[in-house]
């Protein structure tokens, strides 16, 4: 029953991680870049669930129908005005740029919400399911769980069979190429970088009823996703999915098996072991960078 | 003629800050104003502000200077030695944390200088005998005592450690476990977890197959709450929830009815005691900022008049530290006095309160002395 209870749990708390992830490798395959502001961009999600709730009484959930194309213009923008400036320098460079711009989205974040933590009440908030004599399941973990799966398969019915969607496929496949093809590879950075803010700040919204919500809260998540789409192969979605099912399951049976202290130490053995045995990841081609 | 003049000048110059210091006292104070613990430092900042206009009030000249740690024990540190050797105070109010507080009581007897801890909980920190050193609150121990006494009489059997892995959780734990096999409770689960996690719900899970009557959780602000909802989400439900302090005591917390209800905690003060000036302090400090006092606020307030009443009365540090260790005082934090006893020096011997939440209000059960509300137990949900 343990194991099952933790299984179960870490499997949904793990499809939250992938959201994250996803968006931070979709970046990274169509751009090139690492967002070291994914984890800003999810506090940003989360505060928007939660005013969206406590000013205009809309149900975080139902809230996403708000959050998800306001997110995509801010996310737009962003690469409009920053990012597309530095798509061809260093890698350093574009990580300071990312930082400084999480950097600025939480410390205005801390001046205008200040520091004491939000917590989000909805009527559901701690019931729970039983399943199968004593098994408990989370209502809006398990709801967070389902829309995730919604958004995956969203995602994966627009890259594989829109246009636009198959543009941005051969523009992370091979942005050259691509640019040769007649594909306007500037307009599909500024869509995939929308794409990963809005899947950034759904991932914040899911997860905003089941947790706190506070400005500095996008380092624990950015570690996670930067975790997640390393171990899944940098920018392949597929990877990440699965890279944030696996995180999630291998903390809950960590803090199961062995003592909730530890969990983070299992979490990266397994990284450094999939770094060693296999550097491009679960689902990594070989001798992508 | 010219240098006889310079030298007068300058003479003067130097004469000068002799003149003024014969004006107002000058009493310092450390706090955590920014940094991780700037929410609870505004709080002692607040208490510390009114007490401070009080004492003007009766007429009292003091001068107050405010130094920021920022929570980090090396800048209170600096804080202490700067007041003491640039600013001349004559005592210090502080700091907030209890790393800061047990760095800056280190050096103390070397500065010769008394130091009033308001709020710090580490025990280490009146245990060293230094002789500078004087403390308000109860220390760490006295939180995981005075819940289980207050729960002794209903005679339970087991019990459960649910805990952060910080300095406060692991050191409330430990003096936690010795009480315990004082009053021969059996351990069933102990489960230490690291903050700001989004899913506990495995250790609960561990915890709650173990049936304990008793589950004792040490955690801070908003992982109170997270833990306590997905305790109910499994339907975790012993006899009584034991809450040390910290992120047990926050009106947050309590506002979360459908979790906190029932949920008994340990404090250092609550405003509906019946400690002279509790509940006057409680609807001024409402009045004035708003909100709710917190315990680190009356400590701080209760701390800051100690000080200067006491400072008013002396001229030097040696004479204001005679006159903490000679003095005693009954205000809002009820008896004070500092005495040394059972290894500890200079430390006011504090009667913590049990409180339990009932519909979102925080009442004071235990001692009964102090209460005018009864526990209830068992916890039902």
């Amino acid at each position: 029953m343990f194991f099952l209870q933790s299984l179960l749990s870490g499997i949904l708390t793990g499809g939250v991680y992938a959201l994250a992830g996803i968006g931070m490798s979709l970046v990274f395959g169509v751009m090139n870049i690492s967002n070291f502001a994914h984890g800003d961009l999810m506090m940003l999600g989360m505060y928007l669930a939660y005013f969206a709730f406590t000013l205009l009484h809309i149900d975080p959930y139902l809230s996403l129908l708000l959050i998800i194309p306001t997110a995509f213009l801010f996310g737009f923008i962003l690469e409009k005005v920053f990012i597309h400036r530095i798509i061809n320098h260093l890698h350093q460079n574009q990580i300071l740029l990312t930082i400084g711009l999480g950097l600025i989205m939480s410390n205005t974040a801390l001046l205008a919400f200040t520091s004491d933590p939000k917590i989000l009440t909805t009527s559901y908030s701690s019931s729970a399911v039983h399943i199968l004599g004593g098994i408990s399941l989370s209502v809006p973990l398990l709801l967070s769980f389902v829309i995730t799966c919604g958004i995956i398969g969203i995602l994966f019915i627009f890259l594989s069979k829109t246009t636009t969607g198959l543009a941005l496929w051969a523009t992370s496949q091979n942005r050259e190429a691509a640019q040769l093809m007649g594909i306007n590879v500037a307009k599909m950075s500024a869509i995939a970088f929308g794409l990963g803010t809005s899947l950034a700040a759904t991932a914040g919204a899911l997860i905003a009823p089941t947790y706190y919500i506070h400005p500095m809260v996008g380092h624990t998540f950015l570690l996670k996703a930067f975790t997640i789409c390393v171990l899944g192969g940098l920018g392949s979605v597929v990877g990440a999915g699965v890279g944030g099912v696996v995180i999630g399951v291998v903390e809950s049976m960590s803090s199961t098996y062995l003592s909730s202290d530890w969990k983070d130490v299992v979490v990266f053995i397994i990284f450094l072991a999939v770094l060693l045995l296999r550097p491009q990841g679960l689902f990594g081609k070989k001798g992508e960078q | 003629m010219k240098n006889k003049f310079v030298s007068i000048v300058a003479a003067a110059l130097v004469a000068l800050p002799l003149l003024a210091h014969a004006a107002p006292i000058k009493i310092g104070f450390i706090n955590s104003i920014t940094g991780k613990e700037a929410q609870i430092g505004e709080n002692l900042t607040n208490g510390a502000a009114m007490a401070l206009e009080e004492m003007k009030a009766k007429g009292i000249q003091v001068e107050l200077i405010k130094e920021d740690d920022g929570g980090d024990p090396k800048n209170a540190l600096a804080a202490y030695e700067k007041l003491v050797t640039r600013d001349g105070v004559i005592g210090v109010v502080g700091p907030y944390t209890s790393s800061s507080a047990n760095v800056v009581a280190s050096r103390s007897d070397q500065y010769q200088v008394p130091l009033l801890v308001p709020a710090a909980a580490k025990e280490d920190i009146t245990m060293k005998g230094y002789k500078n050193v004087f403390r308000l609150n109860a220390p760490a121990n006295v939180y995981s005592s005075v819940l289980m006494t207050a729960v002794a009489s209903y005679k339970p059997k087991t019990i459960a450690y649910v805990y952060a892995a910080t300095d406060f959780g692991v050191s409330t734990v430990k003096t936690a476990q010795e009480n315990a096999a004082k009053m021969g409770l059996k351990e069933v689960a102990n489960e230490k977890y690291q903050q700001g996690q989004p899913d506990y719900r495995p250790s609960l899970a561990k915890v709650k197959a173990a049936n304990p009557d008793l589950v004792f959780l040490v955690s801070y602000d908003a992982d109170a709450i997270l833990l306590m909802r997905q305790a109910k989400e499994i339907g975790l439900t012993p006899k009584a929830f034991l809450g040390a302090g910290a992120g047990y005591t926050t009106a947050q917390f309590a506002q979360q009815t459908e979790i906190s209800n029932l949920v008994i905690s340990a404090t250092q003060w609550t405003d509906d005691v019946n400690w002279p000036g509790a509940a006057d302090f409680a609807r001024r400090y409402k009045a004035k900022y708003s909100k709710e006092p917190s315990y680190h606020a009356a400590c701080a307030y209760e701390a800051m008049i100690i000080m200067i009443e006491t400072a008013s009365k002396s001229n030097s540090a040696a004479k204001l530290r005679a006159g903490l260790k000679a003095g005693s005082w009954n205000g809002i934090m009820g008896p004070v006095k500092f005495a040394d006893y059972n290894g500890f020096t200079n430390q006011n011997n504090h009667p913590m309160l049990v409180q339990q939440i009932i519909s979102g209000k925080y009442e004071t059960v235990f001692p009964a002395q102090f209460s005018k509300k009864k526990l209830v137990y068992p916890f039902t949900r």
